[in-house]
């Protein structure tokens, strides 16, 4: 078995696939190794598919994280089951793909508010890089929206509003933008504008909702790509490790990397390899745990800890969920993708990024009913009809913007989860400005659900939680304020990498995957340039 | 735990079996059983007249469905022959229109508990899932006719295909459009 390569990368989603690609193509020959610490679990298999849709199950969720293995502490429970896949192609096996770029401001967090940090590097510099990641993951957007400056079009046009997003698009054209007590410029006005949201899709998509197992690939998965590299005959030096959770990073100076050690979790043994750069491209969970794990005579608290800052600055969106009723839906109006058309960026503007800025969209399955379930209860067509055209209910919902702080941290607690990994532990708390301001947020989405016509029976910010966690070992411009510097190197290494979430100094108010992606875009020209 | 029935159907509905999946591996279903399944599958789209003119235009995705549940593991061959000889007691009982009745809304089965007669069985492991393959690959279809209106096209999942890539999958928005209009007529 080849113990040395020039690249190794640590976990097999999207930052693995979109790294391993650019290189690759720059040169065939660069020998490249993934070790992905969950199994390979197929897609696009037939038999799965229809138990998914016969009976509603995926063939990953074994891999999330159980209550036993990932807890947390502090003033509100952090969300950690359900929500990350542990397996070859990491979550991009089920996620959503909206891909939203962030915006300038959240480049400039702490310049604007004093709060959070800033990045070390701007939006320009990322700009051409998010082009890239638009055209890997195939992004379906509306060119027309111009929410954020950008050079080149959308590879691929929008999904439509579907025909449910039409009362929700006209409540938000009657209603101004309200600007809130600790937002820039009160008393400005202007309208709340309608967009359609950008998602993942290839052209070959043809389903309105199986994207958590999709039948065809019409969803980016980057398992497809790791599949195409390994079946790439051109790619001779590239492999793939799967059962193979790395527990530490070998150094042989304060500078140098040498190594990593996994374990072959098919077999119990352990194995070291040797490679001239080591990605950690395995999420913000397991970034910060791996560096502190790799501690060493040269790094006393871990690697990158020397200032105690790694699993520090954990970032969350908390989720905003209005939910109205209507006492009937004569048109029967049906969110019929299972997924949201409908958003808008008007509070993800800088002027509420003191205050937290919010993503606005229609909740991704409302208005619905589940016909299947009513006929298998018994009901007859008759009275499915009734409860179709019967009540009816809206959500809608947002993602709040969250600032790192110090105390907020993620780290190992003993023992190991089924995978070999170090079981986890979040910190996580939010100050009373901070729920202040969510509750006033909410009072905008309330507003909105009332313009509508609609009765509001449920009003909540949801718990924070792991799917969209960042930060916990992000960059800035010393090793006293961060984990990494700009080009997502570790400080005071010469060869180790982030290529993660848990670089990210701000977490924006949308979705971080395509950022992600472009910033591994970013990593491969740096590693092509050196 | 299912409550034992005694109301519906005769010894062969009421005979007590374990939850778990009929064992069946190795074992594949002949045409006939084939046959006899499909039969279930058209009283689907006859009882709920959930489909444009019947279950035809699914039966390729449907045949492809009892593939893909008899030659991968766990093998759904035994549930699939179970389900033939309740849908026969329940004929022999309540008539062929009578049986589907019974079976489809008067079983008395819990949908949510683990199923521990054969009757049970032939409800959960395969009329629910026959169900839910039906709604999914048939779209809302002929749903949303009541007040005359538009209608909601697709459920969560529908698969188009080639031949239907030109009609759109869900219903767009319509800025003249109100959700107030069929209340006002």
């Amino acid at each position: 078995m080849k113990n040395q390569f020039d690249y190794i990368i640590v976990g097999g989603g999207v930052a693995a696939a979109t790294v391993a690609k650019g290189l690759l193509e720059h040169k065939h020959d660069t020998s490249i190794l993934i070790l992905e610490a969950g199994p390979e679990i197929i897609a696009k298999d037939r038999r799965f598919w229809w138990d998914y849709i016969t009976k509603g199950e995926r063939p990953y969720t074994f891999t999330y994280d159980q209550k036993f293995e990932a807890d947390s502490t502090g003033n509100i429970d952090y969300q950690t089951e359900g929500v990350r896949v542990k397996a070859y192609g990491g979550s991009t096996m089920h996620w959503g793909a909206w891909s939203l770029r962030f915006r300038p401001e959240d480049f400039n967090l702490f310049t604007n508010t004093g709060e959070g940090a800033d990045w070390p590097i701007n939006y320009e510099e990322l700009e051409t890089y998010y082009n890239d990641a638009e055209a890997f993951l195939s992004v379906c957007g509306d060119d027309s929206a111009n929410w954020v400056p950008r050079s080149k079009p959308y590879p691929v046009p929008p999904f439509e509003w579907t025909a449910a997003d039409g009362e929700m698009i006209k409540a938000w054209e009657q209603l101004d933008v309200v600007y809130q007590d600790g937002d820039i410029n009160p008393g400005k006005s202007s309208k709340i504008k309608s967009g359609k949201m950008p998602v993942a899709r290839y052209r070959k998509c043809m389903t309105t909702g199986t994207c958590k197992y999709c039948p065809i690939g019409g969803r980016f998965n980057a398992q497809y790509v790791l599949d195409d590299l390994k079946n790439d005959t051109r790619f001779i030096n590239f492999e793939v490790r799967t059962n193979a959770p790395v527990h530490q990073v070998n150094t042989s100076s304060k500078s140098k990397i040498e190594s990593v050690t996994y374990t072959d979790n098919l077999n119990g043994k352990e194995h070291t390899i040797t490679g001239s750069t080591v990605i950690l491209a395995s999420g913000a969970y397991n970034v910060p745990k791996l560096l502190r794990a790799s501690k060493n005579e040269f790094w006393k608290d871990g690697i990158g800890n020397d200032h105690d800052l790694v699993g520090r600055f954990v970032v969350s969106h908390s989720m905003l969920n209005v939910v109205g009723k209507a006492q009937s839906n004569p048109n029967g109006w049906f969110q019929e993708y299972d997924f949201p058309t409908l958003m808008s960026h008007s509070y993800n503007t800088k002027e509420h990024q003191k205050k937290g800025k919010i993503f606005m969209f229609k909740n991704r399955t409302t208005p619905n009913v589940d016909i299947a379930q009513l006929m298998i209860d018994g009901k007859t067509r008759e009275e499915i009809d009734e409860i179709v055209y019967g009540e009816m209910t809206i959500n809608i919902q947002a993602f709040l913007e969250e600032k790192g702080k110090h105390g907020n941290r993620l780290e190992a607690r003993p023992g190991k989860d089924r995978f070999g990994l170090p079981q986890t532990t979040v910190h996580f708390s939010r100050t009373e400005k901070e729920m202040k301001n969510a509750n006033d947020r909410l009072k905008l989405l309330e507003q909105i659900i009332e313009k509508m016509g609609l009765e509001v029976i449920s009003s909540r910010v949801d718990k924070p939680g792991g799917h969209h966690t960042t930060g916990t070992a992000r960059m800035g411009t010393s090793p006293e304020n961060s984990v990494t510097d700009k080009f997502m190197k570790v400080h005071d290494t010469d060869n180790l990498y982030v290529c993660s979430n848990a670089a990210f100094p701000t977490g924006s108010a949308v979705n971080p995957t395509l950022t992600l992606t472009a910033m591994a875009f970013r990593l491969v020209n740096h590693f092509i340039n050196k | 735990m299912n409550k034992e029935l005694t109301c519906v159907g005769g010894p062969v509905c009421n005979e007590k079996l374990s939850a778990g999946l009929i064992f069946a591996e190795g074992q594949n279903l002949t045409h006939q059983n084939k046959e006899a399944l499909w039969e279930i599958f058209e009283a689907i789209g006859r009882n709920w007249s959930n489909t444009i003119y019947n279950s035809n235009n699914q039966r390729s995705s449907w045949y492809e469905m009892l593939k893909a549940k008899t030659e991968n593991a766990p093998n759904y061959t035994g549930e699939y022959v179970n389900a033939i000889y309740v849908i026969n007691e329940l004929k022999a009982i309540y008539g062929i229109g009578g049986a589907y009745k019974k079976l489809f809304f008067e079983s008395g089965i819990d949908n949510s508990a683990p199923p521990t007669n054969r009757l049970a069985h032939c409800k959960i492991y395969v009329v629910n899932e026959f169900i839910r393959m039906q709604i999914t690959a048939g779209g809302f279809k002929s749903w949303g006719t009541k007040y005359g209106g538009e209608q909601a096209k697709n459920y969560h999942g529908f698969l188009g295909g080639t031949r239907y890539n030109r009609v759109s999958k869900v219903r767009a928005y319509d800025p003249d459009a109100t959700n107030l209009k069929a209340d006002q007529e």
